[in-house]
């Protein structure tokens, strides 16, 4: 029970820490958005379990597949709408930067750390585990918070020496892949048919090990992706990152002008 | 910049609509059981290049999740009930399943071979 769940903690607990480590260096001093998205998130995660087995039975049995999936499309969303805060912060109001970062942390809690909730709910009662499960969960949330200030440290060196769009680029990276490690949920239940193997890296890097799982987290990395998971990382990434481009260059080109 | 944006949007969307429709074939149905954080049978045979129906059945009081890196699934199945799971169409090969919970004994390999009979359920 222990190595389970320190596992569970690197699994799900982790990309909840990078994405708040990421967002803590983005975003201006205010904090006060974190604990209340913490108290907010904790209060839907409630509900949400609660409600598990309703969701579960919805759109023929793929309720928690879609739920899942579109939360991780928002995820994205949110991280694209960020760059147009970014580009357009001129007339744009400062408190939404903070509604996003809320929602995005809101949105990858309820989704990841539903996990903790059905495990903990499953095991915790069996007295024989209660010990190795508590040792399990510091060691994990332990390791996890060390990674996660060691992210925080080079994101905020990274936004020292390159600007905000570079702590932007880490949060579009993180969304994109957890978008696209959501696509296998819609293939699982049948929606959609993509399971074409694109490539298998496996003797390279295998997901089950520690710097497998770090690299899911942080960019997506899978060892067997598909077709369609490949070609849809490749459009996420691409098409803002060269809209946005085009955007800032445009932009400034036009101030440029104007003086 | 319109005119990309539109082109691309295009693109994206013919490109979903002939990746994502499910081809409507009858798919085999194979079945799991998962009793005392153990799978049975640990080792099932499927079709290689085909599409697969996997019911896992959890007897178990605790709830249990299914997970596979080597397949790309992960799904959790509620104590004392069934969950349904879509695999392949797969390469030949040797595909490791695991209960994310029970790690050390919930494990189990999908075996993908080229067949040349249709195989019946495997219960």
């Amino acid at each position: 029970m222990l190595i389970n769940t320190v596992i569970l903690f690197l699994r799900d607990a982790l990309p909840i820490l990078v994405l708040i480590a990421y967002l803590f260096a983005h975003l201006p001093t205010s904090k006060s958005w974190l604990l209340i998205s913490l108290v907010a998130s904790a209060i839907l995660s409630l509900i949400y379990n609660s409600q598990i087995h309703t969701i579960e039975q919805w759109f023929d049995g793929t309720g928690i597949e879609l739920l899942i999936w579109l939360s991780q499309l928002l995820v994205y969303l949110l991280a694209v709408i960020l760059a147009a805060e970014l580009t357009f912060s001129r007339c744009s109001k400062h408190y939404i930067v903070y509604w996003i970062a809320g929602l995005m942390t809101c949105l990858t809690m309820v989704s990841k750390g539903s996990n903790f909730i059905l495990y903990f709910e499953g095991y915790l009662h069996q007295s024989n585990v209660l010990q190795s499960m508590l040792l399990g969960t510091f060691l994990g949330l332990g390791i996890c918070l060390s990674l996660a200030v060691l992210l925080y440290l080079t994101a905020h060196w990274l936004k020292q020496q390159f600007g905000l769009w570079a702590t932007w680029l880490l949060i579009l990276v993180y969304a994109t892949g957890q978008f696209v490690n959501a696509l296998p949920l819609l293939v699982q239940v049948d929606l959609i048919d993509a399971s074409s193997t694109a490539w298998s890296s496996q003797s390279v890097l295998s997901d089950e090990f520690e710097f497998g799982h770090l690299f899911n987290v942080l960019f997506g990395y899978q060892a067997t992706p598909s077709i369609f998971q490949v070609i849809v990382y490749v459009f996420a990434l691409s098409i803002p990152l060269v809209t946005f481009y085009w955007l800032n260059l445009s932009t400034t080109k036009h101030a440029g002008n104007k003086q | 910049m319109s005119k990309l944006v539109r082109y691309l949007s295009l693109s994206c969307g013919t490109l979903s609509v002939l990746l994502c429709f499910p081809v409507l074939a009858a798919v085999t149905e194979y079945h799991l059981t998962l009793k005392d954080h153990l799978f049975f049978p640990s080792q099932i045979t499927i079709p290689a290049n085909q599409k697969v129906k996997l019911i896992v059945e959890n007897l178990d009081p605790t709830p249990e999740e299914f997970d596979s890196f080597a397949l790309n699934r992960e799904k959790v199945i509620f104590a004392r009930q069934k969950a349904t799971i879509f695999i392949g169409p797969l390469k030949p090969g040797e595909y490791s399943f695991f209960g994310e919970y029970n790690p050390n004994t919930a494990r189990g390999i999908v075996i993908v071979e080229h067949q040349n009979q249709e195989v019946p359920d495997a219960h």
